[in-house]
């Protein structure tokens, strides 16, 4: 059955590519993930219960959630981003990275670098309160440096390719690496308020600045974890399921879809404040006519399956994926939804809005890096995965942690926007603000469980990852090749 | 492979491989290219009932008459005029707040024309009384005064007992809320010694039967009644004046000093020392007068006074 990809498997090897650095960010990929998910858990049990603030102003909700949403992005992500685009360029071009051994390094210490401390300075108060875009200003700096250097090994790579064509994921690829390197300079222009401070100013002001920002917010999400983890999932489900691209035509046209309609589509974060009406109404257009486009991808992912279905009862590797594809699906439908004015005025403000986040960050993008690394991390140290078993158990953990989390954040958000929005006979709204909060801390509870169990999920893929490792290693030591077994 | 039922009805691939990787040649799905158009011919028709595209400095405002808004707003000498525009946020906020307003009027009017007494009387307008006071308080009295009015040591005072600091009657909480209140007392450490102080404590203690030292708050009540000048604002019997807000200090109630909350008689004498060192500097009541509107201040009065003052 695995005829073909015996054959290929064959023919990367450490010699031929670069695997020093996949191996590298794979292992960051593991780390950040696991503190970053970590910390996620330990916000949610602040909300729900906040004498877990310690009155320690270090380990506030405050700070802690941009350790969070940095650790899991950038961290876990970028990790995932850096070593699957570097193995699948490598891979799908037959050419070793561009630049040597050095350039690429640069981008690892590099990027944990940046992550680290940005982490770090936003527990010692540091931020310059963009979301997602809390880094102060030399950490942009440095995250420019680096990614000037990751867009040089990328578009290196592929010129010296050995294939006539670039394969869909490298587009993909290449379209969020462009991408983020313009939202990150444009949302970042600033002047710092002395040479040596940490704080600065924007160029932008007022509603300029928060439409900047949700330009950059909503493509950081279009593009670093859309565009980019859909090139993961162009290389890893046909090679996991062993079957071709379902159709060439369908990846052509939904990736310029994308491309050309995502940009548009930020103002809809900001409906029903300052903002202009026409504003809004252009970007949540825009995020309708994303629908499909965004489809595209998910059909392109699924249909590949189509003639292996039995797969997904035997290969705990393509249910990741599959699942992964599904909750793309779905919440690409959730967003343009949400986008609409009338549906927006409902969810706007609530925990609709983390459900939504959560159910494309946990379902889609965590799921499709699960699928990917399980599949790259025995090819890459030239082993087999050291559990199956725990795969399978690891899968559970986490459809159940997701399931858990969105169906909380979906109960306590449609009724925190009905709440607020209720009146009595008398024309009096029907409900303090407190009530609401009140009645949301069981909704709290429970996404901190389901938290919890896709961290301990995330734990099991780390303890797992170890044993592949240093079974890899010993084997490698042994000079023993089980490659193909 | 080769056995599996669909490599019969397999589709072409492009003859690219990546790495192994091939990719069939399969048309777009129907549906998928019909899905397209659809969003796309409700994009055009969400243009042109919503104000969309730029023109220069102005915007298409969708189709004239087809999506407008209709709302009541009061000009700057006061009166009132109906308006109908275009489809706008402001537009849809002010038109919703008219239909709740106009539900609201009746009973705010009634209010306001009805004495304190008369409305704590009419059971109906109670209701409304309720209905309205939960929110109002809710939303801007609660972050001090907790959620039920219970109040908190050290931040603000108990609505629920029947204690009144600044008089419980309809008029002086009228006063309170409308005016604001400033409870302040002044700092002893640079006036009086440490044992002074200590004195006083125990004497403080006493007057609420919390454990003590009776010779040392005998001591405290001549310093009380006299050289001490506690006298001055907490009254010769310590049972404190509403007109200034000072504290009744022979009841059990606790504002400042955390006793309730203090096992011990050594820590409970810390703890009104630290008040009496210290002063009180944080018992700031603000205005709400020009923050809330009159008949709303007389509403919350009568809330605070039925709802949650109990008797006085």
């Amino acid at each position: 059955m695995a005829t073909a990809s015996i054959a290929t498997a064959g023919v990367g090897t450490s010699e031929q590519y670069n695997y020093d650095i996949i191996r590298k960010f794979a292992i960051m990929t593991f780390i950040w993930g696991a503190i970053g998910m970590f910390v996620g858990v330990y916000i949610a049990s602040e909300l729900a219960y906040p004498f877990l603030n310690f009155d320690n102003p270090y380990i506030t909700f405050g700070r802690l959630r941009p350790v969070h949403t940095s650790g899991v992005i950038f961290g876990f992500g970028g990790s995932a981003l850096f070593a699957t685009s570097y193995y699948v360029v490598q891979r799908t071009c037959q050419a070793r990275l561009f630049g040597g051994e050095g350039l690429a390094n640069f981008t690892f210490w590099g990027w944990q670098a940046a992550v680290a401390l940005s982490a770090l300075g936003y527990m010692f108060g540091y931020t310059q309160a963009r979301e997602y875009a809390e880094m102060t200003w030399p950490v942009d700096l440095l995250i420019l440096f680096v990614w000037v250097a990751y867009l040089a090994i990328y578009v290196g790579t592929l010129l010296k390719r050995k294939q006539p064509h670039i394969y869909v994921a490298n587009w993909f690829y290449l379209a969020f690496i462009l991408a983020t390197a313009l939202l990150h300079i444009f949302n970042n222009l600033q002047v710092p308020v002395k040479l040596f401070s940490l704080e600065s100013y924007s160029l932008f002001s007022g509603t300029q600045d928060a439409m900047t920002q949700w330009w950059y917010g909503h493509n950081a999400v279009g593009f670093f974890l859309t565009a980019a983890f859909l090139g993961m999932m162009y290389y890893f489900v046909p090679k996991q399921a062993g079957r071709p691209v379902y159709s060439y035509r369908l990846s052509i046209l939904h990736f310029w879809a994308i491309i050309f309609l995502y940009m548009w589509a930020g103002a809809h974060h900001l409906h029903w404040t300052a903002l202009p009406d026409w504003t809004g109404t252009l970007a949540a257009t825009f995020s309708i006519m994303l629908l499909l486009p965004s489809w595209g991808g998910m059909i392109n992912g699924i249909m590949t399956l189509s003639g292996a279905w039995d797969k997904l009862r035997t290969d705990p590797v393509i249910r990741f994926l599959i699942v992964a594809l599904s909750f793309y699906g779905m919440s690409t439908f959730e967003g343009p939804m949400m986008s609409l004015k009338d549906v927006n005025a409902l969810s706007h403000y609530t925990d609709w809005t983390i459900g939504h986040v959560h159910s494309g960050a946990l379902g889609w993008v965590a799921m499709i890096t699960f699928g990917s690394m399980y599949h790259l991390v025995p090819r890459v140290w030239n082993t087999q995965m050291y559990s199956v078993r725990l795969i399978n158990v690891h899968f559970w953990l986490a459809t159940i942690g997701v399931l858990l989390y969105i169906t909380a954040m979906w109960i306590s958000g449609i009724m925190q926007g009905l709440m607020w929005r209720a009146f009595d006979d008398f024309g009096n709204l029907q409900y303090s603000f407190v009530e609401s909060v009140a009645a949301a801390h069981p909704f709290y509870v429970m996404r901190a469980v389901g938290g919890a169990f896709f961290l301990a999920g995330m734990i099991l893929m780390c303890y797992n990852m170890y044993k592949t490792i240093r079974q890899g290693s010993t084997e490698a030591h042994a000079g023993l090749n089980v490659a193909a077994a | 492979m080769s056995q599996d039922k669909a490599a019969t009805t397999t589709p072409k691939t492009t003859g690219h491989n990546w790495d192994g990787i091939e990719e069939y040649t399969n048309p777009l799905p129907t549906w998928w290219i019909w899905g397209f158009y659809i969003t796309f011919i409700f994009t055009v028709v969400y243009w042109l009932l919503y104000p969309a595209w730029p023109i220069g400095d102005k915007f298409t405002k969708g189709i004239p008459g087809l999506h407008t808004i209709t709302y009541t707003a009061k000009t700057a000498d006061g009166k009132e005029v109906e308006k109908t525009t275009h489809w706008n946020m402001r537009a849809k906020f002010m038109h919703e707040m008219n239909e709740h307003q106009a539900d609201q009027k009746q009973w705010f009017d009634k209010v306001a024309a009805t004495s304190f007494e008369d409305v704590s009387a009419d059971a109906e307008l109670m209701q409304f009384v309720n209905s309205a006071g939960k929110t109002l308080f809710s939303d801007n009295c609660a972050p001090c005064h907790q959620a039920g009015g219970q109040g908190k040591i050290g931040m603000a005072p108990n609505l629920t007992d029947d204690h009144w600091q600044f008089g419980g009657t309809y008029d002086e909480i009228h006063e309170t809320i409308a005016e604001g209140r400033n409870g302040v007392m002044p700092p002893f450490q640079d006036t009086l010694e440490d044992d002074q102080i200590t004195q006083l404590a125990h004497y403080v203690l006493s007057l609420s039967g919390e454990p003590h030292n009776p010779a040392l708050a005998a001591t405290g009540k001549t310093l009380f009644t006299g050289a001490g000048i506690c006298f001055t604002c907490h009254g010769p019997d310590a049972k404190g004046n509403t007109a200034m807000g000072s504290a009744n200090l022979t009841d059990k109630i606790w504002l400042w000093a955390d006793i309730v909350g203090t096992t011990g008689q050594e820590a409970k004498v810390a703890e009104v020392k630290r008040i009496i060192a210290g002063g009180v500097n944080r018992g700031v009541m603000p205005t709400w007068e020009g923050r809330l509107k009159p008949e709303q201040i007389k509403l919350l009065t009568v809330y605070v006074h039925d709802t949650l003052g109990g008797g006085r």
